[in-house]
């Protein structure tokens, strides 16, 4: 096996709140010690606030400004035009937030930054609903995924993110997942050299949310790779996919029996839901075969 | 505590919040045995030995095996593995084929001309050894690296016992034979080759001289057919011919023989005769899927053209103008619930005749307790406690004398615990205690998404031809690539390997490295089982916590 090669340097704290088993807070730490302590934080309420928060401490080694949740895009782009009037070019602007505050109350700050190509680094912590505030669904909730709000199984399809933001054409978008903690650092490292706007969307299977035992997060996110429900990839410029697990070796089955929230599926939805993967999964390799050079 | 930040609003890190109280369960780092070690007849730490492979530290592998056994590059190609059929790989695709990993660390040890170091103290006491086979040799090897001195009686001209005269050199080169029991004595053995053979009286001699005795005579005897007359000039039996000279052996032999047996020495017979150029036929009461030899012994004399007449019986044997008309029944073989006490029922009508220039009965063979008319017997054994004495103090008995248990490394460990059991007698304390028996780690607690799967890396095998005119090794060694390779392919069940899983999977910071492993800040840990979960070994478990 390989060793997960990254150098924690303590920029990220014990003594966090996250529930026990968290792979947010997994995920922050590579995040946190990737970037480096050369950053400002910006971070959206979510998960990340009340993990990186809690008046007076806080969990992470830089400053973080804890801003609203439809503008972490818009303060992103204000302290990093700050910084460039200062003279500080190379502090990396890091904006933490949620599918809520990204997909859904964010989007419009974060389209407009990237439209404007700010030189921001935005990570968002998907966990596909509102599982901070008692786990609503959000448009990144999947089809027929049990949540607060839709007891039964949300009725439409997962909002594609990532093409929309390909639409911009900013310089990098990445997917990476707490199951491949190597491949979550190689990827913040690639983004911090890049000046842009750069996305990196991260799996966060929730523990309470979606119903996974407290030890099978890391797991349930490898299945989800694995299955090719949640690929690894990464796009360049808007056009230039590049796979970075680039194989799907199994049905979605053992992804969803992790989960409480796919317990009701008839076998009919369960079969929908693989048809949405597969052609998702052959959409995909479709980009990364047809890239330009 | 009262970790200060840069002077901001917030002024203090979480570090001052105890999160350790939230918990449950707290994780233990507890090495378990493998599946391996429990079945390995010198509970051999093989998960340990082969994880050094890996890591290409062969000397420290080699040290390893050797605090068992002291005969890798043996076991290497003869051992009968019961490790392969426990290995946990086989769930995942195939087992680890740790015969050919240890053969090629013996090797090494061999080809490098590693020697044992000579005992750290010296100790007064003596012990005999009676029989210099695989137990005897053994339990010398064990005694004296613990200081004692060994005398080591041998009746033959040369040590090995059953290594040297009962196992072809096809399969057990004899360079390696002699290099793994030249090291042994060269530890400092008081060695007595060609030695009278010993009886009741000779053993009260020693019990005088000597602080205690340990008998190692194995099965001198061979079982007897009761329908075959074995004084015929076509009867030759099988542990005779297996200890003669190659020239003799070829003298001896017919062009078509008849071997009857299904076990390993019948194999080693029929295989010996067909490289002398005969026609070899072998004659098993057993069905052909149940024969007591090995798999591999049995496809390679297939191979090698022998015919294996199996769940039949020879009823008569009489002589015609070139040797013997045997007339033989099919019969109905019921293994019984207990290794041995099988019956066979003739099926009425099945008759047949096969003719033989010589037969080679390889049945098995029988202690002889005769000699040892003092010591009281156990049904066709001497009699032993769990610690290998028998009903006389002071005088212990090993291998195939005092156990119905026939495989060499069987008798490699009855000949380590009986010399443990000897030094604790002699010295109380400095034989480590046998570890507690642990639950072995089952395949559910190996998190296989870290292991690739590719099959097993097989030895490579001798040409047919050149194995049909000599007498050269069959199995080939691994390359060092190959054994590699094969060494990564291994769990290691249970044994923690480094890998730094647990310090990366643990989302709050709470295990950190030390220098002889990891440890869980109790401060700061939740309890979750990240860390267990994502361990590729198994060796990390949760444990109730409520002192929190």
């Amino acid at each position: 096996m390989e060793k997960i090669s990254y150098s924690d340097e303590g920029q990220f704290c014990s003594g966090h709140v996250a529930c026990a088993g968290c792979v947010e807070a997994l995920s922050m730490r590579v995040i946190l010690n990737a970037v480096g302590p050369d950053t400002v934080g910006v971070v959206a309420p979510s998960c990340s606030a009340v993990i990186l928060g809690g008046h007076p401490m806080s969990a992470a080694k830089i400053p973080v400004l804890h801003g609203t949740l439809e503008s972490a895009a818009a303060s992103a782009s204000g302290i990093k035009r700050a910084l460039l009037a200062q003279g500080r070019d190379d502090t990396t602007v890091l904006c933490l937030a949620g599918d809520g505050g990204t997909y859904d109350i964010g989007l419009q700050a974060l389209s407009s930054a990237a439209e404007r190509n700010e030189d921001i680094l935005y990570i968002c912590f998907d966990n596909e609903g509102y599982m901070n505030t008692g786990g609503q669904k959000s448009s990144s909730t999947p089809l027929n995924a049990a949540t607060g709000s839709t007891p039964l199984g949300k009725v439409t399809r997962k909002k594609n993110l990532i093409e929309i933001l390909a639409a911009h054409r900013i310089p990098y978008i990445a997917t990476t997942s707490p199951s491949h903690l190597s491949d979550m650092a190689a990827k913040i490292e690639k983004a911090k050299a890049i000046r842009g706007t750069k996305v990196i969307i991260v799996l966060i299977p929730c523990l309470p949310g979606w119903g996974v035992a407290d030890n099978a997060a890391v797991k349930t996110a490898r299945l989800g790779v694995e299955s090719g429900v949640f690929p690894l990839f990464e796009i360049e410029d808007g056009v230039r996919y590049t796979m970075t697990v680039d194989q799907k070796n199994q049905p979605i089955d053992a992804y969803l029996a992790e989960q409480k929230r796919y317990r009701h599926l008839s076998d009919d939805a369960r079969n929908k839901l693989q048809a949405e993967v597969d052609e998702t999964w052959a959409r995909l390799t479709a980009m990364v075969d047809n890239c330009p050079l | 505590m009262n970790k200060q930040l840069s002077p901001l609003w917030t002024h203090l890190t979480s570090e001052n919040r105890v999160t350790g109280t939230w918990r449950s369960a707290l994780p233990n780092y507890q090495n378990q045995p493998s599946p391996c070690l429990g079945a390995c007849p010198v509970n051999g730490r093989i998960a340990e030995w082969i994880k050094q492979v890996k890591d290409g530290d062969l000397r420290d592998a080699w040290v390893t095996l050797t605090d068992n056994n002291p005969f890798p590059a043996i076991a290497g190609r003869i051992c009968h593995h019961p490790c392969e059929t426990a290995c946990n790989r086989r769930d995942l695709d195939e087992t680890v084929g740790i015969c050919s990993l240890e053969r090629f660390a013996g090797d090494t040890a061999l080809a490098e001309g590693w020697s044992f170091p000579p005992p750290v103290t010296e100790r007064p006491q003596s012990i005999a050894i009676i029989g210099g086979g695989p137990a005897g040799l053994s339990a010398a090897y064990q005694l004296r690296r613990r200081g004692f001195k060994v005398s080591l009686y041998e009746a033959k001209d040369a040590l090995g016992g059953l290594m040297r005269y009962g196992i072809p050199s096809y399969r057990l080169e004899r360079s390696v034979l002699d290099g793994e029991i030249d090291r042994i004595v060269a530890m400092g053995i008081d060695l007595h080759l060609g030695a009278e053979v010993m009886n009741q009286a000779a053993l009260a001699t020693l019990q005088e001289t000597h602080d205690a005795v340990l008998l190692a005579t194995g099965a001198s005897l061979p079982k007897r057919l009761p329908a075959l007359d074995y004084a015929r000039s076509w009867v030759i039996d099988s542990a005779e011919f297996l200890a003669a000279p190659v020239e003799e052996q070829r003298s001896r032999t017919g062009a078509q023989v008849v071997v009857i047996g299904g076990g390993s020495a019948a194999m080693d017979v029929a295989r010996s005769a067909r490289r002398l150029g005969s026609e070899v036929t072998v004659l098993a009461l057993e069905p052909q899927d149940r024969l007591p030899a090995q798999k591999t012994e049995v496809d390679e004399a297939i191979e090698e053209g022998i015919v294996f007449v199996c769940g039949a019986m020879m009823q008569s044997a009489e002589t015609n103008d070139n040797g013997a008309t045997l007339r033989c029944v099919r019969v109905d073989f019921d293994p019984g619930d207990v290794p041995g006490t099988f019956t066979v029922s003739p099926i009425e009508g099945s008759g047949f005749e096969i003719n033989a220039a010589t037969i080679i009965p390889a049945i098995g063979q029988d202690a002889d307790l005769e000699r040892w008319s003092g010591l009281a017997p156990a049904g066709p054994v001497l009699g032993t406690d769990s610690v290998w004495q028998t009903d006389t103090p002071g005088v212990f008995a090993v291998g195939d004398v005092a156990s119905m248990n026939r495989f060499v490394t069987q008798a490699v460990g009855m000949g380590k615990e009986a010399a443990l059991a000897i030094a604790d007698m002699l010295s109380p304390g400095i034989a480590a205690p046998a570890p507690a028996a642990a639950a072995e780690v089952e395949y559910s607690r190996i998190n296989v998404a870290y292991q690739d799967t590719h099959a097993r890396i097989q030895q490579q095998v001798t040409g047919l031809d050149e194995r049909l005119t000599g007498f050269e090794e069959v199995q080939l060694p691994l390359s060092v690539e190959e054994a590699a390779a094969e060494a990564r392919r291994c769990f290691s069940c249970g044994t923690c390997i480094y890998c730094d899983n647990c310090f990366f999977y643990c989302p709050d910071m709470a295990i950190s490295r030390t220098a002889s492993g990891y440890e869980v800040n109790v401060d700061y840990c939740k309890g979750c089982g990240l860390c267990v979960a994502e361990c590729p070994t198994g060796s990390i478990h949760m444990q109730e916590d409520t002192a929190s």
